[in-house]
């Protein structure tokens, strides 16, 4: 594989080139985008026959906990991509690292969610509540399960690679890892507003 | 390419655009200028990701295809339900 000399304040890429990482995490991840954009759109379909409770009860959703959530998914994909770009770099300590940011960010990502589920589930809300509720809590925990099989992804990179198991050389993995949690982080980009804010 | 246009300035970028989209919830502003301004902001943050971290820029332009395709339809049906129901 070919190594890549830029610096970080250099455009990222200057060639044409093939899909990062392995191949076949892309149609993993085009199937993922296919349910997920299904799903988006279904909740806009349904959200037109009930516009008023959909508005209703969005104003019970804790917005600043989602925005926070937010921050922390593109704060992870960045030290991602941090990490790629210390690994071409044959910085391998540097991109250990960074994965390790990008994992504190899923973990607090994953408790911030937690304890908006457990406020709600307090109040004694679930999934046949209501058809709001139903699609808050199916597509939001859905992608939840995405979250934590991406920082499995990312833990098990990090292990390989504190193993000397990559190199500027030979990164697919990482490449392949950090792939779908760039997808786990598209998602939550439509997911936010949409559930949260649009109205 | 300008040398302001970077990983650094691109997540910044998006962290600004997030804070964006949390004020206007906030606010309790609505209406169609403001489901414009929140499904472009969200393009825009789904572009950074699908071009420069996801290092798409430059790929065989069937995955592109795929992937903005997938974008494009998927934040036109939202536009299109939520202005339907405005």
């Amino acid at each position: 594989m070919e190594t890549t000399t830029t610096t970080l304040t250099e455009p990222i890429i200057k060639e044409p080139r093939l899909l990062p990482g392995d191949f076949a995490i892309w149609f993993f991840i085009f199937s993922e985008l296919l349910v997920f954009g299904i799903a988006f759109l279904s909740y806009a379909i349904v959200r037109v026959q009930n516009v008023e409770m959909f508005n209703q009860y969005q104003l019970t959703l804790n917005r600043e906990l989602g925005a926070v959530n937010t921050l922390l998914l593109i704060t992870a994909s960045y030290f991602v991509v941090r990490a790629i770009h210390a690994i071409r770099l044959d910085d391998v300590k540097g991109c250990i690292k960074w994965l390790y940011a990008a994992l504190g960010c899923g973990t607090g990502f994953l408790l911030l969610k937690s304890l908006e589920y457990y406020d709600k589930f307090s109040d004694g809300i679930n999934l046949s509540t209501n058809t709001f509720y139903m699609f808050y809590l199916s597509l939001t925990m859905f992608h939840f399960l995405h979250v934590i099989l991406g920082m499995i992804i990312l833990f098990a990179i990090a292990i390989k690679a504190q193993r000397g198991g990559y190199s500027a050389q030979d990164h697919i993995g990482i490449e392949t890892g950090a792939s779908y949690w760039h997808m786990v982080d598209l998602v939550w980009i439509i997911l936010f507003p949409l559930v949260y804010i649009i109205r | 390419m300008s040398k302001l246009y970077n990983i650094h300035t691109i997540w910044l970028a998006m962290l600004l655009l997030t804070l964006t989209t949390y004020a206007i919830g906030k606010l309790g502003y609505n209406g169609m200028a403001i489901i414009f301004l929140l499904i472009i902001s969200t393009v825009i943050k789904a572009i950074f990701i699908i071009r420069d971290f996801m290092e798409l820029r430059g790929v065989s332009l069937l995955w592109r295809v795929i992937m903005y395709g997938w974008l494009l339809i998927v934040c036109a049906g939202i536009t299109i339900a939520y202005i339907i129901s405005l």
